[in-house]
């Protein structure tokens, strides 16, 4: 009974992570906090995949560890979590660098002013009227000034 | 079964991602030979993937990797439809190559095509749900760095918004993949069609259906979670834009039906398929037509292709694979040409008055995609519309709700591309105003004319090419042979678990 409780605490907590995560990606305007969230989210969705191999009281599969016979978890999820959490990884460092390049180029990292420098943007490279934003009343509206930047080498990657 | 190593599956694979690695540091050393690395390894991938095709004649066959038995180890799975998506990657990565590029840069964009390409090779070849999921997340970063490559602000903020929502619907087919785990015990796509009916076919079962059809549909261009499309296809270069929405969406549908007919093969995994397939559908051509420029335009109209796609897809049978398979390679020849024209057509689509009349061959090339695109009898696009009419018919009030909607989806579509076209041929006395204006002869690249000649060539050809379709589309549904194949009667490995 004791076992079953905490698989039950453990998959809650799971998935409460999962839908903290979604919500502050949904409600968040701010790119690092959407990032951020997005960690959050991770963390529950690689716990559920550990979660998957779980057996109560069970001993960790290592050969050798425990005597001959004892239950161990099943391995295989923690191989495959192992391999999530470092594309999680991999991916999340990947958007920091980008949201570094995002901020030398906006000055900001708010969602919403973002995208309407985006959309006035590529409007303004196909040679078209800005369309009316969602965000925005109706009728002309002052975008808020990018501040004075540092200009940036275009495509400073490495080398 | 004798595999020799000219028809090995793993390299059209491991071939790519190695010459991905392997580029920057040939580029320090000679800049000629890193150039020609890239184009001799896909033609390499090309040729392997023919002969396999050839020597095999179509039958299916397995192969473990590194020699680990199947439901254990990893296998790829090589029949008809693995190897004609597969083939299509590297011949749509040779057409949209950056053969004029030179330099840091192009070397950077080479080696981000070869990722894409093993990656999107990989989703064809695996018969490994995680591996899948490696593979599509290999191909979601490679998408990032291509979408980004030009380095310009709004391009940035797409990728940034892309990459968000990316990362979100793998997270959520890795949830997907937990669930499927924690009830089967496997994630072999043969062993999952085995225990399937037996522990699937539940509420818990479709949710994680649900699950990985959101999170393999963000590259799918599905219904929630398309919105990164526009923006993305209008900041990319017109070349990525091709590759992603021809291309990489297709290899993602194809994750999406290798699940449905193998593992959730249930009518309610299927309607959920067909309404997210005719809600972006009807939205994406709805936004298409308020479109103010080409790119987006495109962009739009192909998430109401690949609504159909989804469509087609969702329906039983050999039927529903055969209309799918149509529709979905209708699309990947049509749109890939669009983009190739939209490389040169980037501005508004007032900016594009009266090209037509200047450049000829463009503006009839559009004029032939246009056609069929909506349909228009002697044209591929009429055959695979009527497919998919004709088997819709054939079920449901659902399915006749979404015939409906592909009906009145065409006049929209035959509104807008036609639309364009008055514009191009418009007689225009004032010079071509805007930043996009063109000397009479350019528009179009070798791209475009090449992708309409394999239209006319289908076109003639639609008899033989619909049989071979159809004979593509039966293997797939055959799940008893997909499980014969993986493992062969000799060695059943595990007992069905009851």
């Amino acid at each position: 009974m004791m076992s079953l409780s905490l698989e039950a605490i453990l998959y809650t907590g799971a998935i409460g992570l999962v839908v903290i995560g979604a919500l502050g990606l949904v409600l968040s305007h701010h790119l690092f906090r959407m990032l951020l969230s997005l960690a959050v989210a991770e963390a529950g969705g690689n716990l559920l995949v550990v979660l998957a191999g779980y057996r109560g009281g069970a001993i960790a599969p290592i050969l050798g560890y425990g005597a001959p016979g004892t239950p161990m978890v099943d391995p295989i999820p923690q191989a495959l979590v192992l391999t999530a959490i470092v594309i999680g990884v991999g991916v999340q460092a990947l958007a920091v660098a980008v949201l570094v390049r995002v901020y030398r180029a906006y000055g900001t990292l708010d969602l919403r002013d973002l995208v309407e420098h985006m959309q006035g943007d590529i409007a303004k490279a196909a040679g078209i009227p800005r369309s009316t934003s969602t965000h925005a009343p109706g009728g002309e509206r002052p975008l808020p000034p990018v501040p004075a930047l540092v200009r940036h080498q275009p495509r400073g990657g490495r080398s | 079964m004798s595999v020799t190593w000219a028809m090995n599956p793993t390299l059209p694979i491991v071939l790519p991602l190695l010459g991905a690695f392997l580029l920057q540091p040939i580029a320090r050393v000679s800049a000629a030979l890193a150039r020609a690395v890239g184009p001799a390894i896909l033609i390499a991938c090309l040729w392997v993937l023919t002969e396999t095709w050839l020597a095999q004649g179509g039958r299916p066959f397995a192969v473990a990797i590194g020699g680990f038995a199947a439901p254990l180890g990893i296998v790829l799975y090589v029949d008809r439809i693995a190897l004609l998506f597969a083939a299509a990657v590297p011949t749509f990565a040779l057409l949209f190559w950056p053969w004029a590029g030179t330099g840091q840069e192009a070397t950077r964009e080479s080696a981000l095509l070869l990722l894409l390409v093993s990656s999107v090779t990989g989703l064809a070849l695996s018969g490994d749900l995680f591996n899948i999921y490696v593979f599509y997340e290999l191909a979601a970063v490679a998408s990032f760095g291509l979408v980004a490559i030009h380095a310009t602000g709004r391009a940035y903020v797409a990728t940034i918004r892309y990459l968000l929502q990316s990362a979100f619907g793998s997270l959520l087919a890795l949830v997907g993949i937990a669930i499927l785990y924690t009830k089967t015990g496997t994630l072999n796509l043969a062993h999952l069609a085995q225990l399937a009916p037996s522990t699937l076919h539940d509420p818990l079962g479709l949710a994680s259906f649900a699950l990985m059809l959101i999170g393999f549909g963000v590259k799918g261009e599905l219904f929630p979670v398309n919105t990164w499309v526009p923006e993305v296809y209008a900041t990319a270069p017109a070349r990525i834009a091709a590759l992603l929405a021809g291309l990489v969406s297709k290899l993602a549908v194809l994750v999406v039906v290798r699940l449905l007919v193998l593992v959730f093969n249930q009518p309610e995994a299927a309607q959920l398929m067909l309404v997210l397939g005719a809600v972006g559908m009807v939205s994406g051509e709805l936004s298409a037509w308020r479109a103010k420029d080409f790119p987006r335009m495109l962009a739009f109209s192909s998430i109401g292709q690949l609504g159909m796609v989804f469509i087609a897809f969702s329906l039983p049978g050999t039927t529903g694979v055969l209309a799918g398979l149509a529709v979905a390679f209708h699309h990947l020849v049509v749109k890939s040409g669009y983009f190739a024209l939209a490389a040169r057509w980037g501005g508004s689509l007032e900016s594009l008055s009266g090209l037509g009349r200047r450049s000829k061959l463009a503006g009839a090339i559009y004029v032939l995609f246009a056609l069929s695109l909506i349909g228009v009898p002697p044209l591929p696009g009429f055959w695979t519309k009527l497919i998919v009419l004709v088997a819709l018919a054939q079920h449901g009030s659902l399915e006749l709700v979404a015939m409906a909607a592909i009906l009145v989806v065409t006049a929209i579509e035959a509104n807008y591309l036609f639309r364009l076209a008055v514009v191009l041929y418009r007689k225009d006395k004032a010079a071509p105003a805007g930043p996009e204006a063109r000397a009479p002869g350019l528009g179009v690249g070798l791209v475009a004319p090449l992708l309409a000649l394999v239209l006319l060539a289908a076109t003639i050809a639609i008899v033989p090419v619909t049989e071979g379709l159809r004979k593509v589309a039966a293997q797939t549904v055959d799940v008893a042979s997909y499980v014969r194949t993986v493992f062969p009667p000799v060695s059943l490995p595990l007992a069905q678990k009851d």
